[in-house]
């Protein structure tokens, strides 16, 4: 370690002119001289992909539990990141249920996903509960800039029925504040980039296109503060700097080119302004700032709504012009069943991406993988039938040490999905009694 | 919301027990099963309170017997045992019981193939769930009180049932009551399903949130199952779990006690005449495991008492039920989907399998009059 006079704050902000603010990685230089090593935060996030999954290209052709062993199709792309992965079978939320109210499944399974109650159907009186990572949120957030980000790649509406009397709200939002106040996700990456990095202004679609003819980047504002801290950082810090900075100069050049795109292809498009029309490009976008964002501390806790239940969305660039949400209803026709499997290995693709920036990342003395909780998964397993036992769910990455991973685990029938929750928050310094129908935490011996 | 547009279906029937610790249990199973696939009521969970895999396998394979062959073209049944068709709501304290002779009958008695006569597919404990939560999670998918809850075991899971968070309201909407065979009424020596778990079955009779009609060893044993029943009334099945079980219970021939029968029968049909019933009162378990009855105007409890000038009526309706042919089911309606399917069979409204028309099951012909001993 190099040992200045002064540690650094943990807080420290690069800022410049106009709005630029920059937050810093954890460096070595925050860490008092000879004092111990400061532990990183656990980061939490989630990220959901819609319409089930072809189970059968999930789970294993045999039944097994303990070490992976061979990789079913769908988790083929993850297997670079066989040791920092749970696989979770048999969690169930019951509450996605029909139980009395009918048809609907994609509007409540997403509307119980995270905050673990059947949401009432109804397109007006929304009507949930506050999800656990607001929990979280709520307990942990001001110890960051941003107490949660929402993100999300598909659907913004927040009014209208999406799925049989069930309200937008419920199947475009992951996270709800309050029983009647859903968090929105960020779909534009360009919206997302400011709010990280800009003062929270939100800008008109023209200041945004004003601004970007004359576009600088971010770093350019901050140049001197930079140049100043860099006199205070060891060979160490000054390293770990430049990559920090050089992927916020990634982040911005992903945008311009996306931008470019855009108007190259509709001038006139309403689709927001950063948003590329590429899925994989969207995707990595998003995903690199959630990085970033983690590794800044800006925030520990996130949610992704990859894309909404219900989705029509075309998987051209794969070759898929057909919806996925039709494409899920096979009736086990093999080529509809197919393209099903293609859409969740791409997506699983994608996933592998942002697990190998997070592994890249140092945080502390490991790697910001190891010092999150990622979960990936979907509210339903068979998209066909609309099974809401079984989820397939990946708990990925090592949670600051508390996470035993490199393994399937595999639960008894209908063990609640609120008992992962539960678990979830109990790690994030939030225990909770109740959450949800949950029965207990996940059993510690099962996970860590 | 009570099931937009959907017509309410027969009263549901959650029915726990230490199954196979009896032949008792065994015959309750069976009835219930068969007056399901009359469709007089749902079979909606069966659970089982002691840790034995090869109860819950027996469970889901006289369930199956009952069920009798899958519809034609049908991928399977449209709920079943539990909230899966394959599911079964198993105890788990770490350690398996002993197997009982009774469940060891059923499950390694071969067909000609060489195969399990009566089959099942559950192979482990997880494919089983916890007796709680499986109760809890298709009692959501009731009508309010639509559903009524059957108990021939120790008090264990319903006190799991009760203790999960939040479930206390949902058992009383819908739960109309629970039936019982636990105890021996208006007293009597300590019953075995009371002292099994003294605590559970005190903590039961003071804070179960519904009405509860108990059922006395000494109902059981007014109102046994007969032993000319099983050496006649049979003989159309080549081979038979519930003969196969009765016959190694005890040597034949003998009159099997059965408190979970009239559980089982009045839980069905309360109004019918089958049984008088007490006043109400309370009832709280002694430390030694006696129950004690105290009357009382404000009381949730009552127990039933053995009506002798119907007893030949209701050894009727036993055997003739729990020796019917199954015939091939026919899903009707939303029961149509198999496991788990949303809207159907086991958490659509209706809950529990697809209801059946009543000439699903054909009765045997009736045995002669019960055999007293």
């Amino acid at each position: 370690m190099y040992i200045t006079g002064k540690a650094l704050s943990r807080r420290t902000v690069l800022r410049g002119m106009g709005t630029a603010a920059i937050a810093l990685p954890f460096l070595d230089s925050m860490t008092p001289a000879l004092a111990a090593p400061t532990k990183s935060p656990v980061r939490l996030a989630f990220l959901y992909v819609p319409n089930g999954i072809m189970m059968r290209d999930w789970n294993p052709a045999t039944e097994y539990e303990g070490k992976f062993q061979e990789f079913p199709r769908a988790l083929k792309p993850l297997e670079d990141y066989r040791e920092d992965m749970l696989q979770l079978g048999n969690l169930t939320h019951n509450s996605g249920r029909a139980l009395l109210d009918g048809a609907g499944d994609h509007g409540r399974c997403s509307g119980s996903y995270l905050t673990g109650i059947q949401v009432k159907k109804t397109t007006i009186d929304i009507k949930a509960s506050i999800s656990c990572d607001q929990i979280i949120a709520n307990k942990i957030g001001g110890q960051t800039r941003f107490p949660s980000l929402e993100l999300g790649m598909d659907d913004a509406r927040q009014a209208g029925d999406c799925d049989s009397g069930y309200s937008c709200a419920y199947t475009n939002n992951l996270a709800w504040r309050s029983e009647t106040q859903p968090l929105p996700p960020t779909l534009d990456p360009r919206v997302f980039f400011e709010r990280l990095f800009g003062d929270g202004a939100i800008l008109s679609p023209e200041e945004r296109a004003r601004q970007a003819k004359d576009r600088q980047s971010i770093l350019d504002f901050v140049t001197a503060d930079t140049k100043k801290l860099e006199t205070s950082l060891g060979p160490t810090d000054k390293r770990k700097l430049d990559e920090y900075l050089s992927s916020i100069r990634e982040v911005e050049r992903q945008l311009e080119k996306a931008e470019k795109d855009n108007q190259q292809i509709n001038p006139g498009m309403d689709k927001p302004y950063g948003v590329p029309a590429d899925f994989a490009e969207h995707f990595k976008l998003l995903t690199d700032m959630m990085v970033i964002a983690f590794q800044s501390d800006m925030t520990r806790v996130m949610t992704f709504l990859v894309t909404r239940e219900g989705t029509s969305r075309a998987y051209r660039e794969i070759g898929i012009p057909d919806g996925h949400h039709p494409c899920t209803h096979h009736q086990n026709k093999p080529d509809l069943m197919e393209k099903v499997s293609q859409i969740n290995e791409y997506h699983t693709k994608q996933l592998a991406g942002f697990l190998g920036k997070l592994k890249a990342t140092k945080d502390g003395d490991s790697n910001l993988l190891d010092n999150s909780m990622i979960i990936y998964g979907a509210g339903l397993s068979d998209g066909n039938r609309h099974l809401h036992e079984d989820l397939p769910t990946l708990l990925i990455g090592k949670g600051g040490g508390y996470l035993k991973p490199g393994r399937r685990i595999v639960y008894r029938k209908e063990t609640p999905m609120c008992n992962l929750h539960l678990t979830l928050m109990e790690r994030m310094g939030v225990p909770m009694e109740h959450f949800g129908d949950a029965s207990s935490e996940l059993d510690p011996a099962s996970v860590s | 919301m009570q099931g937009r547009g959907t017509v309410k279906p027969p009263t549901g029937i959650t029915f726990d027990s230490d199954l196979g610790n009896n032949i008792d249990s065994f015959l309750t199973l069976a009835f219930l099963q068969a007056i399901s696939a009359k469709g007089d009521s749902r079979v909606i969970s069966v659970s089982i309170s002691k840790s034995s895999l090869k109860a819950a396998q027996a469970a889901e394979a006289i369930t199956k017997f009952y069920e009798g062959p899958p519809p034609a073209g049908g991928r399977g049944f449209g709920g079943g045992v539990g909230v899966n068709p394959e599911m079964v709501g198993l105890a788990d304290n770490g350690k398996w019981s002993n197997v009982t002779p009774i469940i060891d009958a059923v499950l390694s008695k071969k067909a000609a193939d060489g195969k399990p006569a009566y089959p099942w597919v559950i192979g482990s404990l997880l494919d089983t769930a916890d007796p709680g939560i499986t109760m809890r999670n298709i009692l959501l998918a009731q009508f309010d009180e639509n559903a009524v809850a059957v108990l021939d075991g120790p008090c264990t899971d319903m006190v799991g049932l009760m203790e999960l968070y939040g479930a206390r309201p949902q058992i009383t909407a819908k739960v109309k009551y629970l039936v019982a065979a636990v105890g021996a009424y208006p007293g009597g020596a300590a019953e075995v399903n009371v002292k099994s778990d003294i605590a559970s079955a005190k903590k039961m009779f003071a804070e179960w949130p519904t009405p509860i009609i108990v059922v006395g060893r000494e109902v059981g044993e007014a109102l046994p199952y007969p032993a000319a029943s099983i050496e006649k009334d049979f003989a159309w099945a080549p081979s038979h779990p519930i003969v196969d079980a009765y016959r190694t219970f005890r040597t034949m021939p003998y009159d099997a006690p059965a408190p979970g029968l009239a559980a089982a029968l009045y839980a069905v049909h309360p109004d019918d005449g089958y049984f008088r019933l007490s006043e109400p009162g309370t009832i709280t378990v002694l430390d030694d495991g006696q129950t004690k009855f105290t009357p009382g105007a404000g009381g949730k409890h009552r127990y039933l008492i053995a009506d002798a000038a119907q007893k030949e009526k209701v050894i009727q309706l036993y055997t003739q039920l729990i020796s019917a042919k199954p015939v091939p089911r026919v899903i009707t309606g939303r029961g149509r989907g198999g496991r788990g399917a949303s809207g159907a069979g086991a958490f659509g409204a209706s809950g529990g399998r697809g209801v059946l028309p009543p000439a699903a099951i054909t009765p045997a012909p009736p045995s002669a009059a019960p055999v007293s001993k």
